[in-house]
């Protein structure tokens, strides 16, 4: 069996301050995801799970540690674009159409247009969007514009997707509809995805493992194997394996929480 | 209530709004003042204007005169403050050293500076020039500089997810996110440029419409004077238009939230 295609070796965070002891965000983290695996991270608020996507991803530099792609170090690659981000908030530039957005990530790749404008049609028909390709994004609903996003980040064909919440700012509905929209997406493509929320039931819906963070600084507290087959749907959220892991993993969460003063706290 | 219903009622109350003042205006002067050494009605402006342009003429080295100062001194502060507002926002040094500088020459009257600029520059155009550009100068600048600063942080890390290199940060992210900022300041600087000409024409000219006011209100001839202003209202009325069909063309995603 091929080696892992992100492996996180003791990676620790920390933000140096005037005159105080660093503000440490997490430490010791040590994580390994095999080829097209689905891995969830879960935990407080504040625990520093955005800020592992953001190190990851180098939109921050890491205090130590190493962080591998195929075994190679991550900041040999950094130019060959190894990784897909899908942030927050839509984050889609307002004055471009959702094609020339999809094509952001393609432009400068040394492909030439007509290819690169194929490649993300091609996207935006996988995300559902055909037909939008001239939309303004303040023509979209919240949902197609993560939908955009997604196409953005996977037109790039990255070997690793890092997802930031990107559910969190939608309403329930469009948020169930987005999860198996996602799971389509993902059996597709087959992508390594890391999936960072703070909602449980999205996490065992989703996901092949889920990891539970610790609060302040974040280290890893748990993790467990989803014992659900796919393909996924809405049903599962009823069965019993479901019910249990969410339990557990919502007892968990809780005591984290208590442990990092309360809930008062968040 | 649909968006036609709202246009129509919205041009309607802006039409009504022109003819309450003009005919306000018409009754002042021909019915309470009465008075043509002090007020004179939107009528006898009306004729004047069309003798000026149709009949003698004698308007049109005035408008060319101004409109050709007003052209070189806004177009040069485009050039001059697009770039500079960019290099401020982008390099932390230059905005400390041009900073303090700016804020000055800001805040100070720019009258005062007409005088000590006719100076040096002669009472040719170089001076006049130089006054129109002092006016639309700051507000291109500030606005191009501030629209650089507070681009969406997300924007600037989506770029640099992608690895994006400065060039392409700036081109793709950066310059279209300014846009706006500095559509906004040329269309300030518009009413700011126009007053630089009428305080230049005032100061040492012998054509204008700054110079056409001046003098008509030496004399005591108001018909003349009202044109005159009317002419600059002109002048910042198709500036303004002009900018905003610029600003419905390059920035073709704000449609929305652009009222009238």
């Amino acid at each position: 069996m091929a080696g892992p295609v992100l492996e996180l070796r003791n990676l620790h965070k920390e933000i140096p301050r005037n005159d105080r002891e660093p503000f440490m965000i997490f430490k010791n983290i040590n994580l390994s995801l095999r080829d097209g695996e689905f891995v969830s991270v879960v935990g407080p608020s504040g625990c520093g799970k955005t800020t592992l996507l953001r190190v990851i991803n180098g939109l921050m530099p890491r205090t130590s540690g190493e962080i591998l792609i195929d075994g190679k170090s991550a900041a040999e690659l950094d130019h060959e674009l190894v990784m897909g981000f899908v942030f927050q908030g839509a984050s889609l530039l307002p004055w471009r159409t959702s094609l020339k957005n999809v094509l952001l990530g393609l432009e400068g790749r040394g492909k030439n247009t007509e290819e690169a404008e194929k490649v993300a049609r091609k996207h935006l028909e996988l995300v559902g969007l055909s037909g939008f390709e001239n939309h303004y994004p303040h023509e979209l609903s919240g949902g197609m514009q993560q939908r955009v996003n997604l196409a953005r980040a996977l037109a790039v064909d990255p070997r690793i997707l890092l997802m930031d919440e990107p559910f969190a700012a939608l309403d329930a509905q469009t948020r169930n509809f987005m999860q198996l929209e996602l799971l389509r997406i993902w059996a597709a493509t087959r992508k390594t995805v890391i999936f960072v929320t703070h909602m449980i039931a999205e996490s065992i819906l989703l996901s092949d493992r889920v990891i539970v963070f610790s609060h302040r600084p974040g280290t890893i507290r748990s993790e467990f194997q989803v014992p659900l087959e796919r393909p996924r749907n809405m049903e599962m959220r009823a069965d019993p394996r479901f019910l249990e892991l969410e339990n557990i993993l919502w007892k968990q969460i809780e005591a984290e929480v208590n442990a990092s003063g309360g809930f008062a706290q968040m | 209530m649909n968006e036609r219903t709202d246009k129509l009622i919205s041009s309607l109350l802006k039409t009504g709004s022109i003819v309450a003042g003009l005919a306000l205006w018409h009754i002042l002067a021909e019915y309470v003042l009465n008075d043509p050494t002090f007020l004179v009605s939107p009528v006898v402006v009306v004729n004047t204007a069309y003798e000026m342009l149709f009949v003698t003429g004698e308007l049109y080295p005035h408008l060319f005169a101004s409109s050709w100062i007003f052209f070189y001194g806004f177009g040069l502060s485009i050039l001059a403050g697009v770039p500079l507002g960019f290099v401020m926002a982008l390099n932390p040094t230059v905005r400390d050293y041009v900073n303090p500088w700016m804020t000055t020459l800001y805040t100070t009257p720019r009258i005062a500076f007409a005088p000590i600029l006719l100076l040096w520059f002669g009472i040719g155009g170089g001076a006049k020039v130089a006054i129109v550009f002092l006016g639309c100068l700051f507000p291109i600048l500030i606005n191009s500089y501030y629209g650089m600063r507070v681009v969406n942080r997300e924007y600037v890390e989506l770029a640099r997810s992608f690895r994006l290199n400065s060039w392409a940060l700036f081109m793709k992210i950066l310059l279209p996110a300014s846009v706006p900022f500095i559509l906004a300041g040329i269309r300030l600087s518009i009413g700011r440029g126009l007053t630089g000409v009428a305080i230049a024409e005032w100061f040492g000219a012998t054509e204008g419409l700054g110079y056409l006011v001046f003098f008509a209100g030496q004399t005591l001839n108001i018909p003349t004077l009202f044109v005159g202003v009317a002419a600059f209202a002109v002048l910042g009325i198709l500036g303004f238009e002009v900018i905003r069909r610029v600003e419905t063309y390059a920035t073709p995603w704000r449609k929305q939230s652009q009222g009238g």
